[in-house]
C-alpha cells in the first residue's frame, strides 16, 4: 500500500525534524472545519437543484439530446456536471465527484475518470479573481486564455489517459 | 454559477409540472439538501486526515526544502521576480505538495510584492501572468485529498488514479508554461 508508506515516511521525517506531530496534526485538522462549513451551503444548493433536475425527467431529456455529441467525443454524460462546475467552484466540483461515486462507485470507469478530471484541474476563475483582485489588477493580458487552455488540456488528457489506463 | 443554478432549478420545476409530477418537487429539493449533509460527513474523514498530515509536513519544513529545489525552475519562469521570488517558490512548493490552503497566502504575498514593483498599476506584469498560469494548472506530486475521498467512498484501490492524474496535470502545466513563455518572450525565437 503506497499511501501507508508515504504516511510512514512523513511521520518519520517529522519525528527526526523534532516536530510536535500531535500539535501540528491538530492545528491542520482544525482548518478542515471552516472548509467543511463553506462547502456545505454550496453543496446543498447544487444537490437540491441536481436532485430536482433528475427527478423531473429533464436530465434524461438533456441526456438523450447530448448523447450523440458526447459519444463522438468519448465523454461519458455522467461527467458533464463535473466538467461544467469545475472552473467556478471547488465545493460544487467535489459535490459532482461524490455524486458520481455514489451513483456508479469510485472504481467504475466513470468514477475513475471523474477522479482524474478533478485531480488534474483547478478552480481557475476563483483563483484568477482572488489573486488579481487582491492587488487590483484589471487588465489580465494573456492569463485567462492560457488558464482556459490549460483547463481544456487537462480535461482532454484526463479523458485520454483514463481510457488508456482503465480500458476504453 | 448563478445562471447554471437558475437554469437547473427552472428546467427542473418546469419539467416536473409539464409531466404532472409537480407534487414531487419539494421532496426532490429536500432530498438534495439532505444529501449534501451526508456528503460533507462522508468527505470529512479525508479532509480532517489530510489537512492534519499536510500541516505536519509543512511544520517539518517540507515546503521550504522543496522551494529551494525549485530555484532553477524559478529562474527560467520568473526572470524578473525580484523580491517576490521567495514567496513565489513557497507558493509553487505548497501547490506541488497539494497544500492548497497553505499555497494561497504565499501566492497573495507574491502578488503584493510583484505589484509593488509594477510600473503600470492595474495591468498584470509578466511574472503575475506566469504565476497565475502555473496556479491554474495545479501540478501535484501526490493528490492526497482526492485519494482520501475515493477511500471514503469505499474504493478498493484509491491510489489507482494517481499516475493518470499526474500525467494529465503535468500536460496542463506544460501547456500553460509553454504558452506563457511564448507570450512573455516573443523576441527570443528570432535571435
Amino acid at each position: 500500500m503506497p499511501v501507508a508508506v508515504l504516511i510512514l515516511a512523513l511521520l518519520l521525517y517529522a519525528a527526526i525534524r523534532r516536530v510536535n506531530v500531535f500539535e501540528a496534526f491538530r492545528a491542520g485538522a482544525a482548518r478542515a472545519l471552516p472548509l467543511m462549513k463553506t462547502i456545505l451551503p454550496t453543496l446543498a444548493v447544487f444537490s437540491a437543484a441536481t436532485s430536482l433536475f433528475r427527478a423531473s425527467g429533464a436530465a434524461d431529456a438533456l441526456h438523450a439530446l447530448l448523447a450523440p455529441v458526447l459519444n463522438a467525443l468519448g465523454v461519458d454524460p455522467a461527467l458533464v456536471p463535473l466538467l461544467l462546475v469545475r472552473p467556478f467552484s471547488g465545493s460544487a466540483a467535489v459535490g459532482a465527484l461524490t455524486d458520481v461515486f455514489t451513483r456508479y462507485g469510485p472504481d467504475s470507469r466513470v468514477g475513475l475518470t471523474a477522479s482524474v478530471l478533478l485531480g488534474s484541474s483547478e478552480t481557475i476563475f476563483y483563483t484568477l479573481a482572488l489573486y488579481f483582485g487582491s492587488v487590483g489588477i484589471r487588465r489580465t493580458r494573456f492569463t485567462v486564455p492560457v488558464a482556459l487552455f490549460a483547463m481544456l488540456t487537462s480535461a482532454a488528457c484526463g479523458i485520454l489517459f483514463s481510457n488508456l489506463f482503465f480500458g476504453a | 454559477m448563478n445562471i447554471v443554478l437558475l437554469l437547473l432549478l427552472l428546467a427542473g420545476i418546469a419539467a416536473s409540472l409539464l409531466s404532472g409530477r409537480g407534487d414531487g418537487v419539494l421532496a426532490a429539493l429536500q432530498d438534495g439538501t439532505a444529501n449534501a449533509v451526508g456528503t460533507v460527513l462522508k468527505t470529512s474523514g479525508a479532509y480532517l486526515l489530510w489537512m492534519g498530515l499536510l500541516n505536519v509536513a509543512e511544520q517539518a519544513g517540507l515546503v521550504r526544502a522543496l522551494s529551494k529545489l525549485l530555484s532553477p525552475v524559478l529562474r527560467l519562469l520568473f526572470p524578473d521576480a525580484g523580491r517576490a521570488k521567495e514567496a513565489i517558490s513557497l507558493n509553487l512548493a505548497a501547490n506541488l505538495l497539494g497544500m492548497g490552503n497553505a499555497a494561497t497566502p504565499y501566492g497573495l504575498d507574491a502578488m503584493r510584492l510583484l505589484n509593488e514593483a509594477n510600473p503600470r498599476p492595474g495591468v498584470a506584469t509578466n511574472a503575475m501572468c506566469v504565476l497565475l498560469a502555473v496556479n491554474a494548472s495545479c501540478l501535484e506530486v501526490f493528490p492526497a485529498t482526492l485519494v482520501g475521498l475515493r477511500a471514503s467512498f469505499g474504493s478498493t484501490d484509491p491510489a489507482a488514479v494517481v499516475l493518470p492524474t499526474l500525467l494529465s496535470s503535468f500536460a496542463a502545466t506544460a501547456a500553460a508554461v509553454i504558452l506563457c513563455l511564448a507570450c512573455t518572450r516573443p523576441c527570443r525565437s528570432r535571435s
